[in-house]
């Protein structure tokens, strides 16, 4: 099971790094988006360069790659006849989802990677982080909570063939709604709420309080805390949803496009 | 009685497609109408029809792809929806035509990657890989990648993939289509040879002449009904020819597929 797990894990990095659509998210997308972040936060005489402009293309950055890979893949196999072959063999399909998108969030972290150098190497902007034990455990949780929203995501999208279609739909707002780029509480207060409700909103939150200073212990645990919550809450719920959908696939015939 | 290894009675499959986004008209195609049939353990079993009688239909609900609307559907004595796990480590099947291979990986990646998904060992599964590449004439492009690929070798790296857990029953749903006179060969001798090992295959094709020379028992289907059962002997009856028999059947209504 882990074994097919990694196996899946290593398959998908090695498809995805073949598609030129996804090498464009993966190393010009942060690297543009690095470079227009500066420029707006210069304009806007705004001095926290790391925690919005680096972070916030990363975090884009790794958001696309995953809304453009975990879920178009789904669509990709479908076409390709393998989510049937998949599908119908004894092991785990929901094992399979969960190497893919492991596979895939682990090739996207590199999105990071190349909005760090890219502010370090443009624009010299001082990428030291200030906390880099909080960081990691930031970072850590923040990859888990990506990896639980993909699989939600994913299950969902097995069940219809408009996948494409609903990938685009999610892919900005989610951006935005999160405070990838700006902070959340400039949005009006209803968004506010769907902003808390998003484990992304949390996780990009942990990642900027562990950059800038040393975090405030209470605070920083509080708002780790509420994000392995919704973490948890994530993936009990694809676990429920994948059961039903194991069988709605099948009745209403959307694993293939024969 | 030999043992029955598929059972399918009365089986129906309805597709229901809605269209329009205010005015939703609900359009139900009826694919598999209440069909029925037996296949025993080690026989060669033909499913026989025009274009879009219901033959994927039915294949795919016995490989646990498709729910049935109504009826039985059977394989190796468990339901196929809702006991799926019993019966998916011990069948495989092959659908014709260039899909179904991960395309940027080469023939023995897929092949390992599919024995990774069928839970085989690895020893003995990367044994089995060469066979099989061997069996499928791949062997000497074996490390290139499956893009590269004719349609006919992409068509006999599914055939090598569909055996990769040595199923016990094989379905195969229009197994030679795009293969070389050699492949087909090739493949009717994997069939005999599957046959001769105690395996059960189900096939469909729009081949007569391969479905005469290998099947044990055969079905023709219209319209999502069975129109006759029997040894290709017993359909051929008083006709010349197997395909004067299944014009005699299904030849004539010209608008026999024209339901879409
Ligand atoms: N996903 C689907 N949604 C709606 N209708 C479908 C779907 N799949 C198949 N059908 C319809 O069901 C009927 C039977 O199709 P099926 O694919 O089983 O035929 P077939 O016997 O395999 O034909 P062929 O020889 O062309 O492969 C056809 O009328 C087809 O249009
Ligand atoms: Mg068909």
């Amino acid at each position: 099971m882990l074994r097919l797990m990694t196996e899946t894990a290593k398959l998908q990095m090695k498809q995805s790094f073949a598609r030129p659509m996804f090498r464009f998210c993966l190393i010009a997308n942060p690297f543009l988006n690095t470079i227009l972040l500066y420029e707006m936060f210069l304009g806007a005489g705004e001095e926290d360069f790391f925690s919005y402009v680096v972070l916030g293309a990363g975090l884009m950055g790794l958001w696309s790659c995953i809304c453009f890979s975990s879920a178009g893949d789904i669509n990709r196999e479908r076409y390709m006849g393998t989510l049937a072959l998949v599908f119908a063999a004894p092991s785990s399909f929901q094992a399979v989802i969960y190497g893919k998108i492991i596979g895939n969030t682990l090739l996207s972290l590199f999105s990071f990677v190349v909005s760090l150098l890219t502010a370090a190497l443009l624009f010299r902007v001082p990428v030291t982080v200030h906390a880099p034990g909080f960081f990691a455990v930031a970072f850590l949780a923040a990859v888990v909570s990506f990896i639980a929203i993909s699989s939600v995501i994913a299950c969902l999208l097995t069940l219809s063939r408009k996948t494409e279609l609903y990938m685009n739909l999610l892919e900005l707002p989610l951006a935005l709604l999160c405070g990838f780029v700006f902070p959340v509480e400039m949005l009006p207060k209803p968004l506010q709420l769907c902003s808390a409700l998003l484990s992304p909103t949390h996780a990009a939150r942990l990642l900027r309080m562990s950059v800038t200073a040393s975090p405030d212990r209470a605070l920083f645990l509080r708002e780790l805390a509420v994000l392995c919550v919704l973490t948890l809450l994530y993936l009990s719920g694809a676990v429920l949803l994948y059961k039903r959908i194991d069988k709605r696939v099948r009745i209403r015939a959307t694993l293939d496009v024969a | 009685m030999a043992d029955a290894v598929i059972e399918v009675k009365d089986l129906k499959r309805e597709y229901v497609s809605t269209k329009g986004l205010f005015q939703r008209s609900k359009r139900v195609v009826k694919a598999v109408d209440g069909v029925s049939f037996c296949v025993n353990r080690g026989e060669i079993f033909g499913l026989l029809g025009q274009n879009g009688a219901g033959k994927t239909t039915t294949v795919k609900m016995l490989t646990t792809l498709l729910a049935p609307t109504a009826g039985v559907c059977r394989v190796l004595g468990h339901d196929c929806f809702g006991e799926e796990k019993h019966i998916r480590s011990r069948i495989n099947f092959i659908f014709g035509g260039e899909f179904g291979v991960y395309r940027r990986l080469s023939a023995r990646d897929n092949l390992r990657y599919f024995a990774h998904l069928y839970l085989l060992d690895r020893k003995v599964s990367e044994v089995r890989i060469e066979e099989l590449l061997a069996l499928t004439d791949l062997a000497d492009r074996a490390d290139d990648l499956a893009e590269t690929y004719s349609k006919g070798m992409i068509q006999r790296l599914q055939i090598a993939r569909g055996l990769i857990n040595d199923p016990e029953i094989l379905f195969m749903d229009e197994p030679t289509v795009g293969l070389d006179p050699v492949g087909a060969r090739m493949l009717r001798d994997i069939i005999r040879r599957l046959k001769e090992q105690g395996r059960t295959v189900l096939l469909t094709t729009h081949y007569l002449k391969e479905a005469e020379e290998l099947c044990d028992h055969m079905v023709i289907v219209n319209h999502g009904r069975v129109a006759v059962a029997g040894t290709p002997a017993e359909i051929r009856g008083h006709h010349g020819s197997l395909e004067d028999a299944y014009l005699a059947l299904v030849g004539g209504e010209e608008d026999a597929s024209a339901d879409d």
